[in-house]
């Protein structure tokens, strides 16, 4: 890569770059001292997605095939095979936003953009957190990079309890690294210290009308007090951001570089797919992950998930993609295709995928997701990354891997949405580690097991429902 | 989850069905009022306990007589002889709420006193908690008439009251009236003619809802009033003098026509229940298309008619219904999971009640499905309301500095305004905060007050004022109390810091542009969890917002002043003058470009080898071509929406018309980029929405006959086909000497794996084979192909498919289709609402399709039928804790 990755400590130092005016919060200089001091790791529950999943007969073949990558993170991780999530389908629903929906909640999906119910990260963080946050904390940390984006459900993987998004997608480096780290200049260069008193007051009348509209005296209904209050709370934010910052931090990070690749409509041409190379791809990438475990690192996020292409992905990759110096595979899918448009994307690979074959573009294509999904994982279990327990970030969390398909075509839903596979870590001990198993289980079941290990009380799914825990997974 | 999702489709169709009829019929001009009605006791019933509520609104309050002896019940009337209260058993909330929330109300009885000396006065009509504590009380007090009502400026029992003169009482069959405004204004009327006036003011918040609503006593039973009762009504507002005359004139035995609108539990029960039980577990097979062993269970007569085998259904006899034979031995559904014990029981129950059938035809589309459930999201102002609302309330064209600095809005089933995806980041806080500062800035704040007040003093007289008048304009109705006090601290503290009364307004109002009254269209949601009128002020957002995108003009807000929004004639004319507004243009272009999904075009990148040609301005040019089309269409020959799909016009840059291979049209003065208007009658390939370039480019670069022929099924027939079969590679099939994509398709429609689906969708893209991904027109394609126009479509709930010869003929199909008329009403429907339909909307849309369609079928038509919609005019409540 051409760009080194940012860490907590090259952040601290300032090392490199032009430093820029975003002052640090004091908390997160002070979190860090302070969690030193702490002998328990904080709670944290992220989501990782990623796109066009990993059809169940190459999860069989465990790290010597294409989850080669994850191997040296093999004693951190539980990897699940045979994990069932038919139950998401929807009727009339392509599969690839089924699928997508429904990881980490288990639900078919009850909209475009909504959720049938929330996802594991939120229940854990309301549970937890139950007034919200510590301030200076971001809520829900929502990033990733994708480009298909017809429904939001296929890049969007945390809701809230009405099936919600639970935050706005940062899909920028930029973007998400100001959502963390930005501060905000209410009143701009020249204003008096009264204007500046003043606007408090403004912002403390708003506030007090966000509280009536969300409180018990409002006129509104339950969902829609709900969105009040999270309006609310990013008032609240508002204010620690604008009014409860240091001075500028002569160590403050370099903000990075604007995006060089498409975002937005552009990303996404009427599902046509777009030209990519493999290190536009990685470099965009990995410049997101490293933020996002920069803010984890500093304990700016407990919650929330991030997107390593979207479902149904379509781009058109090419480069040579190499792993650990030596060349897997040279990608250019529209030449190997021979065809253009989204016929000459790499998720024709997966509609071509058979058994009988040796699939080896899509074989590439998921070593090299795995690699990139290792890429962000060990972020958070290098030395910046330790914890006062001794144990790493990653150890101490509750991070869900995951996808939206385990067969891949658009085929068989019960091979469809069956076998997706799974990878959780240990969340400071509540979890096996270190094995590859068949849980030969519902995705439901399985969530539900996690979510009591993690101490929530809510279950996902229908109050009826007969719910089988499964067992084997806990520590 | 979905148990209580069912409940809450339930509690919804339910309330909604209670005003089934009432959407555009209500007319002002003959018969009772109806408009704000809370309550209505017709004392028809002879017999028993109960007094029932009939205003047909929301959850009844019924009345208990709990000393039958002690009353005489006749058909009309009933008469109080002895010591009795007749009373509800728990706190009257519905009324309770309503007028919190209104401020206003009105109690209307016909009611025969039994003698001129009763007094205590002794309790006609009350909503109390005993002698001393409640919120109203119409008694008798010897010879008149007197009412308390508790506000936050009188005690709590209601005094000072207001009462009739004396020896205004008489023994007499008599029509007595009172009605309250906001400003506290009470009037007393007398069989139509005002007796008393007087102004008690403070506001209603202080009700309490857990009070009972009585008749004939007090409940410590020592008010007692003896007499006659003939009629007795509560309204969420203050009756006008015309309308209390108008139902002095139509008379104590006037009908109370809402009553009979109510559904029956059995049509409840089908409409709720069987019908989506038949769309999930049958139709797939048994519809009007497939009709597997000739038997068609979506529609009533065949469904009666049974198949093959017999009658599917007989009425009270399961024995004698073969449906239920099938279904409670597992035999079907064929080959799928059996249903389960519950609906087996709906089932049961269905036919052995009489088998109730209210529906013409049950379409799976709208009843298997509920979709996403029809909660109630507060709605956010999306990004151009945002833009106008500013605009409109202060004069600041915002537009350039909210578009770079608020996040776009998402787009979430098919539209971006779509309120449950409406949330807020962080960015929204601070860009909300950025751009009050900026609109401040900008404003010439002094002499935007002037319209508000020609005094600058910081006095609390002064500011009061203008706060509840500046915020009235800014934040689209009156404010509370308590919101006036937050804005007067602004201004107190500016005072305090040594600022002026310029910098005071200025805060002030950037508080009021951070508001969530600014930011959201907030309404009242509190109820009983049924459907309720909504207020004035409501209803003048909700119209504007639905027809302009912005908020109330000043005529709208008199509108709701004056109470006329309460009248439906009135609120038509309102929107026929609002229709002739630019801004509704801007709105109707919103919505067509959010519906075709045009700024899908900014983003197209087509094979630079396959369309080298292809550049960003043709797509530009393909999106100005539509909106000039559907302008020219809907608002310059205000013709029928459904023209939209063959009008024989179009408008085109000469680039685009030589992209499309037209005569290219060049008129001295234009340039290349302007549209020109250009007559298809000898181009009949051409004309309509979907030969155009914004459309056709939906099939991406390989013209999919897939893409394009879902789009057709989905968004202009509204209906859908379920998943690919098993084991199906989707991989699009490319053209090549001797197949053609049409030849492809006909290999699938007749494969039979996947015929079945697929014949209901392709053969709707038949007709647009020539056009090429980007709109060209070609007879043959890059193989020497010859490309098609001819084939069938198959309307979906039609028995039989309809043949077309070129695609001039499917369009034509596509106008004459009632189906596409009705999906273009729910898509509009839908963006009004900025939320997917569910099936308990489906009776009222269809009532606002068939009453846009009686009038003409053009957008002012189907706007104007939304409008006058239950959709619009009602809310669902949640119940109040």
């Amino acid at each position: 890569m051409k760009k080194p990755h940012i860490s907590r400590r090259t952040m601290l130092k300032g090392l490199g770059g032009v430093t820029i005016g975003l002052p640090l919060l004091e908390e997160m200089i002070a979190t860090n001292a302070t969690a030193a001091e702490q002998k328990q790791a904080p709670v944290r529950a992220f989501n990782v997605f990623f796109g066009l999943g990993i059809p169940a007969p190459l999860q069989t073949e465990g790290f010597d095939g294409v989850l080669e990558p994850l191997k040296p993170l093999g004693d951190k991780l539980l990897i699940m095979r045979n994990v069932d999530q038919v139950r998401c389908d929807k009727s009339g629903i392509n599969a690839h936003f089924d699928g997508a929906t429904g990881s980490f909640t288990a639900e078919p999906p009850d909209g475009e953009a909504k959720a049938g119910g929330p996802s594991l990260d939120q229940v854990i963080r309301k549970t937890h957190y139950p007034n919200g946050m510590p301030a200076g904390m971001v809520p829900t940390l929502i990033g990733g990079t994708f480009f298909r984006r017809s429904r939001v459900g296929r890049y969007v993987h945390s809701y809230n309890f009405d099936g919600t998004v639970a935050a706005r997608m940062q899909e920028k480096p930029r973007e998400l690294f100001e959502r963390v780290f930005g501060t905000i200049n209410v009143s701009g260069e020249g204003k008096s210290d009264r204007e500046k008193r003043l606007r408090r007051s403004v912002l403390d009348s708003v506030v007090d009308q966000y509280k009536f509209y969300a409180g018990k005296n409002s006129p509104l209904g339950s969902l829609s007090k709900t969105r009040i209050a999270d309006h609310l709370d990013r008032i609240r934010e508002f204010e620690q951001r604008a009014y409860s910052m240091q001075e500028k931090d002569p160590n403050a990070p370099n903000l990075p570089s604007r995006s060089q690749i498409a975002h937005g409509g552009l990303a996404d041409p009427g599902g046509e797919g777009i030209d990519i190379t493999l290190e536009e791809l990685t470099s965009e990438w990995r410049l997101m992950a490293d933020l996002y475990a920069l803010a984890i690192q500093l304990d700016r996020v407990r919650f929330g998930a991030l997107t390593f292409l979207a479902a149904g992905e379509r781009i058109r990759l090419t480069g040579n993609y190499k792993y650990n110096g030596k060349t897997v595979f040279d990608f250019d899918d529209a030449a190997q295709h021979n065809k253009s448009g989204s016929a000459g994307c790499s998720h024709e690979w997966w509609h071509q995928f058979s058994v009988k074959k040796k699939n080896t573009q899509l074989r590439a294509h998921v070593h090299m997701k795995m690699q990139e999904l290792a890429y962000f994982l060990k972020r958070l279990d290098e030395p910046d990354s330790m914890e006062a327990n001794g144990k790493s970030i990653l150890e101490n969390s509750l991070i869900t891997i995951s996808t939206e398909s385990g067969d891949g075509r658009h085929a068989d839903v019960k091979r469809e949405l069956s076998g997706v596979f799974h990878a959780i870590t240990g969340a400071n001990g509540r979890f096996k580690t270190g094995q590859i198993m068949d849980v030969n289980a519902e995705g439901i079941d399985v969530y539900n097991t996690m979510l009591q290990s993690m101490g929530a009380s809510h279950k996902l799914g229908p109050e009826k429902r007969k719910r089988n825990q499964v067992d084997s997974i806990r520590a | 989850m979905k148990c209580l999702t069912s409940i809450a489709v339930l509690l919804l169709i339910t309330g909604l069905l209670l005003d089934a009829g009432s959407a555009c019929a209500q007319s002002s001009s003959a018969g009772r009022v109806q408009n704000g009605l809370l309550v209505l006791y017709d004392f028809s019933s002879e017999s028993g306990p109960i007094v029932k509520d009939r205003s047909g609104v929301g959850r009844p309050v019924d009345l208990k007589i709990e000393t039958l002896k002690a009353v005489r019940r006749t058909a009309g009337s009933i008469e109080v002889r002895g010591k009795v209260i007749i009373r509800s058993e728990n706190g009257a909330n519905k009324v309770t709420t309503a007028v919190k929330q209104t401020g206003e109300i009105t109690i209307e009885a016909w009611l025969r006193p039994a003698k001129s000396d009763q007094d205590g006065p002794a309790r006609i009509i009350t909503l109390s908690k005993n002698g001393s504590e409640r919120n109203f009380t119409l008694g008798q007090d010897g010879d008149k008439f007197d009412v308390r009502l508790r506000s936050t400026k009188t005690s709590t029992n209601g005094i000072p009251s207001v009462s009739t003169p004396s020896k205004s009482l008489k023994t007499q069959l008599t029509h007595v009236v009172y009605t309250r405004d906001r400003t506290g204004r009470t009037r007393l009327y007398l069989n139509g003619k005002p007796r008393a006036e007087k102004i008690i003011t403070g506001n209603t918040g202080n009700w309490n809802g857990s009070y009972r609503l009585a008749l004939a006593n007090e409940h410590s039973m020592d008010r007692q009033w003896l007499g006659a009762y003939h009629l007795v009504a509560l309204y969420n507002r203050d009756l006008s003098p015309n309308e209390v005359a108008r139902n002095f004139q139509a008379g104590s035995k006037a009908s109370t026509a809402l009553a009979k609108n109510r559904p029956s539990p059995k049509q409840v029960h089908f409409e709720t229940q069987v019908a989506p039980l038949l769309s999930r577990h049958c139709l797939e097979c048994h519809d009007s298309s497939i009709k597997e062993g000739e038997l068609d269970l979506s529609r009533k007569l065949a469904a009666f008619k049974g198949g093959e085998n017999g009658p599917a259904i007989t009425a009270g006899d399961l024995s004698k219904s073969l449906l239920w034979e099938a279904v409670v031995s597992d035999e079907m559904p064929q080959d799928k999971p059996s249903l389960s014990d519950e609906e087996k029981q709906v089932l049961k129950k269905w036919i052995t009640d009489g088998a109730t059938w209210t529906i013409d035809v049950i379409d799976p589309v709208i009843y298997s499905n509920a979709g996403p459930s029809a909660n109630n999201w507060v709605r956010r102002l999306t990004l151009p309301e945002y833009i106008a609302t500013v605009k409109s309330a202060v004069g600041v064209d915002i537009s350039a500095e909210a578009t770079q600095i608020l996040p776009p809005d998402l787009r979430a089933d098919g539209f971006s305004n779509t309120a449950y995806n409406l949330n807020v980041d962080l960015k929204h806080i601070e860009s909300y905060a950025k751009l009050a500062e900026i609109i401040t800035d900008r404003m010439d704040v002094k002499k935007f007050v002037t319209r508000f007040t020609k005094s600058q003093s910081l006095a609390d007289k002064n500011m009061i004022d203008l706060i509840e008048k500046m915020g009235k304009l800014i934040l689209r109705g009156p404010l509370e109390g308590h919101e006036v006090a937050t804005y007067r601290g602004i201004s107190t503290s500016v005072a305090t810091s040594g600022g002026g009364f310029k910098d005071a307004v200025r805060f002030t109002i950037e508080a009021m542009l951070q508001s969530p009254r600014f930011i959201y269209r907030i309404e009242n949601q509190q109820g009983d969890g049924t459907a309720w009128p909504v207020s004035p002020y409501e209803l003048a957002s909700r119209i504007s917002y639905t027809v302009w995108g912005a908020p109330p003009d000043q005529a709208l807000m008199q509108a709701a002043d004056s109470g006329d929004l309460y009248d439906l004639a009135e609120v038509k004319k309102q929107v026929e003058r609002m229709l002739k507004d630019p801004r509704a243009v801007d709105r109707s272009t919103q919505f067509i470009s959010q519906w075709l999904h045009l700024s899908r075009l900014e983003n197209m990148s087509p094979s630079k080898e396959h369309f080298p040609d292809w550049n960003q301005q043709l797509a530009a040019d393909m999106r100005e071509e539509t909106l000039a089309f559907f302008k020219e269409i809907v608002w310059k020959q205000n013709r029928p929406l459904s023209d939209l799909m063959n009008a024989q016009i179009t408008f085109s840059t000469p680039r685009l018309a030589k992209h499309y291979n037209f005569a290219v049209q060049t008129p001295s003065g234009k340039s290349d980029a302007e549209l020109v208007r250009y007559d298809l009658s000898s181009i009949p390939s051409r004309g309509g929405l979907l030969t155009q370039g914004s459309v056709l480019t939906m099939g991406g670069d390989d013209a999919s006959m897939v893409t394009r022929g879902l789009f057709v099924l989905n968004d202009l027939l509204f209906s859908e086909v379920g998943d690919p079969p098993p084991g199906l590679d989707t991989t699009p099939v490319p053209t090549k000497p001797g197949l053609s994509h049409r030849m492809t398709a006909e290999k699938r429609i007749a494969d039979k794996a996947c015929g079945g689906c697929h014949s209901r969708f392709e053969p709707l893209a038949f007709g647009l084979e020539r056009f090429d991904g980007l709109g060209s027109y070609f007879e043959k394609d890059a193989h020497g192909n010859d490309l098609r126009q001819d084939g069938k479509i198959q309307f979906p709930g039609a028995e039989k498919p309809v043949s077309y010869q070129n695609t001039a003929e499917l369009m034509n199909l596509l106008a004459d289709s009632d189906r596409v008329g009705e999906c273009i009403t729910r898509k509009l429907t839908q963006f009004a609402l900025g939320r997917p339909l569910v099936a308990a909307d489906a009776p009222i849309v269809k009532r606002i399709h068939q009453s846009a369609i009686k009038q003409g079928g053009t957008y002012a038509n189907l706007m104007t039928a939304i409008v006058l919609s239950d959709l619009i005019q009602k809310t669902r409540t949640e119940k109040t804790e």
